[in-house]
């Protein structure tokens, strides 16, 4: 019974969130925006600065949350980790982007 | 939406979680932002890994742990991973109890050796051997360079450290300061003392809320030999902005027992700035074990236990750690003290040429 109630409560959490989340990039904060509307090469010293802080804040967001944010690795190495932890560490798409270009910049 | 309510309410609740992760996943696909382009970045295979040694001295009787943790990161491509840790763990004690000369034997263990697949930017499939997602201690905090006090939760064993088969993970932003992160997975039976795990299918679903830094887990898994059970874990963990404070629990109900853990960690440079206080930690812990009657794993505690306690960390640099704990723990098996003291280093390099 306990896991059919459970059942029956991630089931409208994951609705509620696939379907809310139709909207969340209208949602977001104006920093988030700032940072989000740099398009996909950046082009300016603007949306570089806007990555960066975007990228820096979720670095210590996402890899904070188990052990001390480490120091940059060499590039080819910090790819290899951000996908290890892609995997691992519960790390979104939109969020390894974000801290790879931030690493490796 | 029918379908799922149909599948939960017929008891099909494993098919109803994969079909909701399923819809999740397919329905929020518009949400993905504009992030940057990071496609085609190059990569390097890497060993990386932790290593400690750790004197523990339980009731009087010292044992020597030495651990080295390598993990070798292999990616192909833009979209797989293969990735592998392997422990080998020396635990040395006095041949006959308190004095004598140290003796002992190195375990090998195979931890997770696992292909990934990143389908999409919502979906990871993986097929080997994996560190089982049940709440977060086993899969995320479990290195001896990550965790805060080296001595293990009381509840670890509940977590069951690895399994075989199929996971499917991923996650994606729901909403405005919401991040879901799921994981579905079926493990099959092996006796293989190295590659042991259990006949088993089960799920996480994880809500991480950014800017509080607050994360919110919960755990289901149904055994699928023996008795059948089903097992049940939650966990949280809090970095608030204002402090450089972390605060973890975790609480988990198996056949083999029930038990939580609460841990805070708190970071000196909140009162000095001073090199000596920025680079110390203080972390607390308090747990309890409590029993099931007709309880088989020989890994939990006898009898209920309750245990406080307090460490210390001082990072001389990123990786490297001298650690130090004490804990007192009471049972009706006999009270013990229990003191920790070592050193945990964080290693990592290149297998290719330099990394850049």
């Amino acid at each position: 019974m306990v896991m059919r109630i459970l059942a029956v409560v991630l089931v409208l959490a994951a609705i509620v969130a696939a379907e809310s989340g139709n909207n969340a990039s209208g949602n977001k904060s104006t920093e988030s925006n700032a940072a989000t509307s740099a398009n996909v090469v950046p082009s300016s010293t603007a949306q570089n600065a806007a990555i960066r802080v975007e990228g820096e804040k979720r670095f210590r967001t996402n890899c904070g949350r188990c052990h001390m944010a480490p120091h940059k690795f060499p590039p080819r190495m910090m790819a290899t980790f951000v996908r290890h932890m892609r995997v691992r560490a519960l790390i979104t798409d939109e969020d390894m982007r974000y801290i790879l270009a931030y690493m490796t910049e | 939406m029918t379908v799922i309510f149909k599948a939960a309410r017929c008891g099909g609740w494993v098919t109803a979680l994969c079909l909701s992760l399923v819809m999740s996943v397919l329905l929020s696909a518009p949400a993905l932002a504009q992030a940057p382009d990071v496609s085609g970045t190059a990569t390097v295979p890497v060993v990386t890994g932790g290593a400690a040694f750790v004197p523990i001295v339980q009731g009087g009787q010292t044992t020597l742990v030495s651990i080295i943790s390598p993990v070798v990161l292999v990616p192909l491509g833009d979209k797989w991973l293969i990735e592998s840790r392997a422990a080998f763990e020396g635990d040395f004690v006095r041949r006959d109890g308190t004095t004598g000369p140290f003796s002992g034997e190195i375990q090998k263990s195979l931890e997770y050796l696992q292909l990934d697949y990143i389908a999409n930017p919502h979906l990871t499939a993986t097929v080997g051997r994996f560190l089982t997602p049940f709440s977060m201690y086993n899969e995320r905090l479990y290195p001896v360079w990550i965790r805060d006090l080296q001595a293990d939760p009381l509840i670890l064993p509940l977590e069951q450290s690895s399994s075989n088969g199929l996971m499917l993970r991923g996650g994606f932003p729901a909403a405005h300061d919401l991040n879901l992160n799921y994981a579905a997975y079926f493990s099959t039976l092996s006796s293989n003392e190295t590659l042991a795990s259990e006949r088993l299918v089960g799920g996480r679903i994880v809500a991480f809320f950014p800017n509080q830094r607050l994360e919110i887990g919960f755990s289901l898994e149904h055994l699928l030999q023996d008795t059948n059970a089903n097992r049940f874990g939650t966990h949280f963990e809090w970095q608030p902005r204002a402090l450089p404070l972390d605060i973890r629990s975790e609480y988990a109900d198996t056949e083999s027992g029930r038990g939580y853990w609460i841990e805070p960690a708190l970071r000196l440079s909140a009162l000095s700035h001073a090199r000596v206080f920025a680079h110390t930690q203080v972390v607390g812990r308090f747990q309890q074990f409590f029993t099931k009657p007709g309880a088989t794993n020989g890994d939990v505690p006898g009898a209920d236990t309750k245990e406080p306690e307090i460490g210390l960390n001082y990072y001389f640099m990123d990786g490297l750690r001298a650690t130090a704990s004490y804990g007192r723990q009471l049972s009706s098996e006999g009270n013990a003290n229990i003191w920790t003291s070592g050193i945990t280093y964080r290693f990592a390099f290149p297998l290719g040429r330099g990394g850049y």
